[in-house]
């Protein structure tokens, strides 16, 4: 045993590589060299996840050291770009570099910021969920100087996302994802969330205090995922068939059970729109003169305002009253005693026909599991309890409904998201303790306090900025290529909006462009940033194709990659460990980041680059002083473009108009600005203290975690169960495409639906495939993917130490394929194998499992990478590389699903 | 009171993330490939039936672990309070220890190697040469443990005295703590009765438990009989499985075949001198050539030997290794050869033979104490390797009663303890197959001694049996008879040793005699219907 005692010092700093962190870490420094990480603890009181990061933190200091980081700046040679053509790049200078781009950026402006499409000539594409501003140092800040770029070209959004979480869970309850209350939480279904890989480190500490506590979690999924294997059951479904689940779970509650014995009928009569008169042409009747949605109050039998004293609200029955509609476009019908209902009995007649028979035919789940399922979830839903929290008593509801990704995305995942939140409102179990929790907002503002933008509409219900659909507001015109605002009015404009469009349209137009829209453009310059979109694309093999159209690509780049092969700029930046950058951290946000804490955290320079790097910040100050707008620049920094605002009514640490700061300048005054603003001027650090201390902390009341209160201060209803926002918004966009001409975005407009009816969404993917003109019965597999927690978001497949500790999880050698379905093929363990879609193929070696339905199979994260080194001689297969990105296969938010119809066979080519 | 460390681990909490995995690979330095912190994920059932569970392994620091007696270094020992430790700087990388343990704890790194090829700076800076060649384990971050005790802080509570995986573990799942504190974490956690012990049945008594229940989600099962079946056990992808080991290879083989027959050989020889069958010059070319076949495989088991600088180390622990005493038995014979050669007496002769009988005793203990092999440690293998060492002995004398001029008179000697003996070596095997998969013997390894099996039965078993009673009874003048039974006899021996050592060697593999009740179908946790939480 060595004793040999070294003398080291332990550096604080932050993993973010994944959105469900930060992870607080400490990097041992021996002479100068990053040795090791290991969980700073010193946080352990404060952190949700105990100071303890996930696995992918620990391969940091081999991406540091990686012998295949790009080493200098780098041009390319070869003017041809594809898979295909070596890009010739020969190292340049920085000064070389930076002004090659400076000048681009110069005679840009000079142009005109948009071309003549009305496309901004700038794109910028950055990873996904956010996590690549917590290492791009003040970059935001040049986007923010230099005015409309498009950033809306897609590395995988919408496909890989909780999209219609996104969209949808921030109408109804300001969640842009969400979690369940897990240290109070009872009782989950679970339709293929794996947070038990996606969570992170928070998320998977909560999740195993609240099993230990008592949680029994149903999983309801095609694979036997990490987190299925964690729960009490697994129900494997068939793939895309969530909403008929739950949809007969509502069935199971409302009808079979009854609502009025089962649900909180206080809270959907005072707390939710279920009251609310729909007339006769679906929307809401209204009082006329104040044009305030009507309720029928049993008490003494009329309609009163929902806001009026309302003694006893009607949630069933027919009633007979007289007020007006408010249909799309400003239609007006105008009722003298018409016969209405109240939504909920919409609901009831909406539902009735969603037996658990019918469904067990759709989703193959036995009838009495989903009747189980339902009787256990009202069970544990503790209807009228409460429960103190800091002094206030609120309702307990401790059950949860959660949704994974490509439940809640694509085709149907409206529908997922629709029949998740009903579940919780039935029975109040929304924004309470113990029940599905909100976690942060992208979509409305501020975007640092998810309550405060909880304010009425005039209707009673959360106010949404929605994308203008009316005649005289409607954004004809696309802002960006993706046309977010043109297209989906949930996207709405927050800064998050272009990412959460349609972000493969741009990809899809380019090959072929869709009637009666501007002519699709290619950027003048695009710049990506930690991100790999020909990898992580959908039907990444042609997003590649795209990507080598493209005139002039700046890429940063840390190894060579399947995108950065399409440069024209290679600038290696320095890396997690070699950079600076401060942070905000606690309050409430993705996974299970619900801190009782809120402050700043520092990532530092733990050692300095290994190669010829610059930092984030000074690139972005350099090409900003180059390119003429470095005044404009620093003006963004004080603003806030880098986290924090440097000038308040309080405190001003502003940068001057047209100095060039230098990193360790700029985030001193941002940390001055940081900690003076959370210690009210108390307890001012610059950055040299955050360099030792690691972070910064307040107290953030546990009560905020919770938006109900919020809403019941304010007299806000939640919007459930009927959709009548969603039914204008739909009808006035159809007019409004049609009045252009756009007609191929009639099928997402079936979405628009008030009670959104059932299809049989795995129907879409085998159409598909006719549409591709072949048989489907040559595809008789559902191919998926999953997450892998080591890998995910990390642009770690070059590290051979996260490939060895991967592998210790089925499935990262391979295709996990069901053990009896490869038996009938003559399968067998580890048999290299090929997938075969209508559109594409991918190879592996098969991975034999028992938990997997037969007709499906499963590749787990995003490989077949034929540029990353290392990870390009792993051969590992894709989904990416098997789908196709489809106007049939996107639906109304502009998402699709990791979903298609495979045949497999070995693979006689190895 | 001394402390008793050692871990509790929550099957219904870990997620099988490998964080724990990769906290000890930089808290430990270890490797590429190297995992003393291992998460396996294991599946239970078949579709739609299925269970998965995330495994924790490694070093289960048992309080009586077989590698500790076996080691014939003294490197790995146990400390009073529990851990096993081992000494980089005394092992001779000679493999026991990791073929003794049977939860595949052990590696052997034989050369520097780095996740590029070529080491980074920090690898440059982490490396161990001290750990290149000897055996690696979890060592319970002894040096933090230690350290921690020093400063006055409690293992288990204090991060800086507990270990990097229960410290990095995100869930909470493992747990690092003493025993003989009542009022510890771990005492408290495995009080419960949820808690097992893996292979307990092999005595280990191992430190690490395994909580496998809760009440009120997912309380645990016993395992059922299809939870992992033949088909499971088959296959080589299943984590559970244990692989070929790769500590002992055909060099250790040969020590086993040339050493055992030889030992043999002077035993047979010896006696067929006593009872008047063989002059004593005859004898002493016997115990010449068997002294030559000896050395041949300890020369092969010294080139197994990955510190071969060190192999003296091999004298340190006779106490306990059966590999020590061989190694004295051997320092036995060569001298008593030699001297018998230059005095041959009948004194020496029985100094000789008995030195023999204790070496080939000895190997005979050597293999059963590796309990990580379980189709080595089987009850009757201590019988099988006397007696098939003896029938080859007895074989190598009919061979030379037949080949060696003046030596004929030895065939009748060898023929009749051949005949015995071979009779005894056919029921030996016949009992240990058959008691096969009884004593733990997984399908990998019983099928390939069943594909020796029939061919072990012609040319070990009858063969032998037929030739030396034809010799005895019908064919007195023909000793090529007798050879060629003793060349069966040879053959066979050597057959099923080198097979049993180089090909059925698979290791333990994990078994879990409880588990969460949970998974799909048959094998989900109970309905709850809102029993209080």
């Amino acid at each position: 045993m060595s004793t040999e005692k070294r003398e080291t010092k332990k550096v604080p700093t932050y993993c973010f590589q994944c959105v469900s962190g930060p992870d607080l870490i400490k990097v041992e420094v021996e002479d100068g060299i990053a040795t090791r990480i290991e969980p700073n603890l010193n946080i352990c009181g404060q952190h949700p996840g105990k100071g303890t990061p996930c696995v992918k933190a620990y391969g940091l200091v081999q991406k540091t050291y990686n012998p295949n980081r790009v080493a200098q700046p780098m041009k390319r040679t070869n003017p041809k770009k594809g898979r295909h053509e070596d890009p010739g790049f020969v190292p340049i200078s920085w000064d070389e570099a930076l002004d090659t781009v400076a000048d681009k950026l110069k005679k840009i402006r000079e142009m005109g910021l948009k071309d003549n499409s009305g496309y901004p000539r700038l794109a910028v594409s950055f990873g996904g969920g956010g996590t690549p501003t917590r290492f791009m140092g003040s970059f935001p800040a040049l986007l923010a100087a230099w005015g409309p770029a498009d950033l809306g070209f897609g590395a995988g959004q919408g496909v890989k996302c909780y999209h219609s979480e996104h969209l949808y869970g921030e109408l109804w309850q300001r969640a842009f994802t969400l979690a369940v209350d897990s240290p109070y939480c009872e009782y989950v279904i679970n339709c293929g969330n794996n947070v038990d890989a996606s969570g992170g480190a928070t998320g998977v500490r909560r999740g195993a205090e609240a099993r230990r506590r008592g949680l029994k979690r149903v999983m309801v999924e095609p694979h036997l995922s990490v987190t299925g294997a964690m729960s009490a059951e697994w129900v494997p479904i068939k793939p895309k068939t969530d909403a008929a689940f739950l949809y007969a779970v509502i069935h199971r509650i409302i009808q079979e059970r009854g609502w009025a014995e089962v649900c909180d009928v206080r809270f959907l009569k005072e707390d939710t729109t279920s009251p609310y008169l729909v007339g006769p042409n679906g929307y809401y009747l209204r009082e006329p003169e104040t044009e305030k949605p009507l309720i029928w109050d049993l008490a003494d039998g009329r309609a009163k305002p929902f806001d009026a004293n309302i003694e006893d609200a009607a949630l069933d029955g027919r009633y007979t009253v007289t007020g007006l509609e408010l249909g799309a476009d400003d239609e007006v019908w105008r009722h003298e005693s018409v016969e209405v209902k109240p939504a909920f009995q919409m609901l009831l007649d909406h539902m009735a026909a969603y037996t658990p028979e019918w469904a067990e035919g759709e989703c193959d789940v036995p009838a009495e599991t989903i009747r189980r399922v339902g009787d256990e979830f009202v069970a544990h839903a503790r209807v009228g309890e409460t429960i103190e929290i800091e002094g206030e008593t609120l309702p307990l509801r401790p059950v949860g409904v959660m949704l994974g990704k490509s439940v809640n995305n694509g085709p149907g995942g409206y529908h997922a998201v629709w029949a998740r939140t009903l579940l919780s409102v039935l029975v109040g179990a929304i924004e309470v303790p113990g029940a599905n929790l909100g976690t942060k907002v992208r979509l409305n503002r501020p975007a640092n306090n998810k309550h405060l933008s909880a304010v009425s509409s005039r209707d009673g219900i959360m106010d949404f900025p929605f994308n203008d659909t009316s005649k005289d507001g409607w954004a004809s015109q696309p802002s960006i290529r993706n046309g977010y605002n043109t297209l989906v009015p949930l996207s709405s404009s927050s800064p998050w909006a272009p990412a959460l469009g349609p972000a493969h349209l741009p990809w899809l137009f380019q090959k072929e462009a869709p009637d009666n829209w501007p002519r699709p453009t290619l950027p003048d310059m695009w710049i990506c940033y930690r991100t790999n979109p020909a990898i992580s694309s959908w039907n990444a093999p042609e997003v590649a194709e795209r990507i080598a159209e493209f005139p002039f690509t700046v890429a940063f780049a840390y190894t060579k990659d399947e995108t950065n092969h399409m440069a024209d700029i290679i600038l290696p930046e320095a890396t997690d460990l070699e950079s600076l950058q401060l942070s905000r951290i606690g309050g409430t946000g993705s996974g299970e980041q619900f801190w009782k804490h809120q402050g700043w955290m520092i990532r530092q320079p733990v050692v300095e680059p290994t190669v010829d790097a610059m930092d984030m910040t000074d690139i972005a100050t350099e090409l900003c002083q180059r390119a003429g707008f470095l005044g404009a620049y620093n003006m963004a920094i004080n603003k806030g473009a880098a986290g924090m605002k440097l000038v308040s009514d309080t405190f001003d640490y502003g940068l001057e108009g047209d100095v060039a700061y230098d990193r360790d300048e700029i985030w001193d005054r941002v940390a001055k600005a940081a900690s003076h603003d959370l210690s009210d001027g108390e307890d001012i650090h610059g950055i040299d203290w955050f360099k030792e201390h690691g972070y910064m902390l307040r107290d953030f009341a546990q009560r905020e975690w919770y938006l109900y209160p919020y809403l019941k201060e304010r007299g806000i209803r939640f919007e459930l169960p009927y959709q009548e926002r969603i039914k204008r918004h739909g009808i006035q966009l159809a007019n409004r495409l049609h009045e252009v001409g756009v007609e191929w975005w009639d099928k997402q407009l079936k979405d628009y639906d008030p009670l959104p009816k059932y299809e049989s969404f795995p129907d879409i993917w085998t159409d598909f495939v006719r549409e591709k003109g072949q048989d489907p019965d040559d595809f008789p597999f559902w191919a998926l993917t999953a997450r892998s927690m080591q890998y995910a978001w990390g642009a770690n497949v070059g590290l051979p130490l996260i490939y060895e500790v991967a592998e210790n999880v089925a499935g990262h050698s391979g295709i996990i394929l069901n053990k009896g379905a490869a038996e009938r093929l003559g399968i067998a363990q580890n048999d290299p194998v090929v997938i075969t879609s209508a559109t594409g193929v991918t190879r592996g070696r098969a991975v034999l499992r028992h938990g997997i339905r037969p007709d499906t199979v499963l590749m787990i994260g995003q490989f077949d990478h034929w540029a990353t080194p290392f990870a390009k001689d792993l051969n590992l297969p894709s989904l990416n590389s098997v789908t196709d990105i489809s106007l049939s296969l996107t639906d109304g938010t502009g998402s699709g699903s990791d979903i298609v119809r495979v045949s497999i066979a070995k693979d006689t080519a190895r | 009171m001394t402390s008793r460390f050692g871990m509790v681990i929550d099957l219904n909490s870990c997620v099988g993330c490998q964080t724990c995995t990769i906290a000890c690979k930089h808290a430990n330095d270890t490797p590429p490939g190297v995992q003393w912190r291992k998460v396996i994920d294991v599946e239970l059932g078949q579709f739609p039936n299925v269970e998965r569970l995330f495994l924790v392994t490694g070093c289960q620091h048992c309080a009586e672990p077989p590698c500790v007696p076996v080691c014939p270094t003294g490197a790995t020992r146990q400390r009073a309070d529990g851990l096993v430790t081992m000494n980089y700087d005394t092992c001779i990388g000679c493999g026991y220890c990791a073929v003794a343990c049977p939860y595949q704890a052990r590696t052997i790194v034989h050369e520097q190697n780095f996740y590029y090829g070529l080491p980074t700076v920090q690898e440059v800076k982490t490396a161990h040469h001290d750990r290149i060649g000897v055996a690696n384990k979890c060592t319970f971050c002894i040096d933090r443990v230690d350290d921690g005790l020093a400063q006055g802080l409690t293992p288990g509570v204090d991060p800086d005295a507990t270990p990097a995986c229960a410290n990095s573990c995100i869930a909470t799942a493992i747990h690092f703590g003493d025993f003989n504190d009542p009022d510890s974490a771990v005492s408290q956690l495995a009080a419960g009765g949820r808690a097992f012990q893996m292979h307990e049945e092999l005595g280990t008594d191992p430190q690490v438990k395994y909580l496998y229940g809760l009440d009120n989600s997912t309380p645990g099962r016993a395992a059922l009989a299809d939870d992992v079946d033949e088909a499971a056990l088959q296959d080589p992808g299943n984590p559970l499985v244990g692989q070929m080991q790769t500590f002992w290879d055909w060099r250790a083989a040969m020590n086993f075949t040339l050493g055992g027959m030889s030992a043999g050989l002077v035993i047979l020889a010896w006696l067929a001198h006593v009872t008047g069958g063989l002059d004593q010059d005859s004898l002493g070319i016997f115990n010449v050539i068997a002294g030559l076949g000896m050395a041949v495989g300890l020369f092969c088991v010294f080139l197994e030997i990955a510190r071969k600088a060190r192999f003296l180390h091999v004298l340190i622990r006779p106490q306990t290794s059966w590999m020590t005493r061989e190694t004295y038995a051997v320092a036995l014979f060569y001298p008593a050869l030699l001297a018998d050669l230059i005095w041959p007496s009948e004194g020496l002769h029985l100094v000789l033979a008995v030195s023999a009988a204790a070496f080939l005793y000895c190997q005979a203990r050597i293999l059963p104490a590796a309990k990580g092999i379980p189709a080595w440690r089987a009850p009757l293998m201590p019988w099988m390797l006397l007696a098939t060492g003896l029938l080859e002995g007895a074989g190598l004398l009919a061979i030379a009663a037949d080949v060696l001029p003046g030596a004929e008179g030895a065939a009748v000697m060898a023929a009749g303890a051949g005949g015995v003996l071979a009779v005894l070596n056919a029921i030996l095997w016949r009992n240990y197959i058959g008691a096969a998969k009884a004593n733990g013997i997984g399908p990998l390894a019983r099928a390939v001694l069943s594909n020796l099996t029939p061919g072990l039965r012609i040319v070990g078993h009858a063969l032998p049996l037929l030739g030396f009673a034809l010799f005895l009874s019908l064919f007195p003048e023909q000793p090529f008879v007798a050879a060629i039974a003793g060349l069966g006899a040879v053959s066979g021996g050597a057959w099923w040793k080198f097979t049993l050592i180089t090909k059925a060697s698979h290791q333990q593999g994990f078994a879990l005699p409880k588990v969460p009740q949970r998974g799909s179908g048959t094998r989900a946790a109970p309905a709850r219907m809102g029993t209080a939480v």
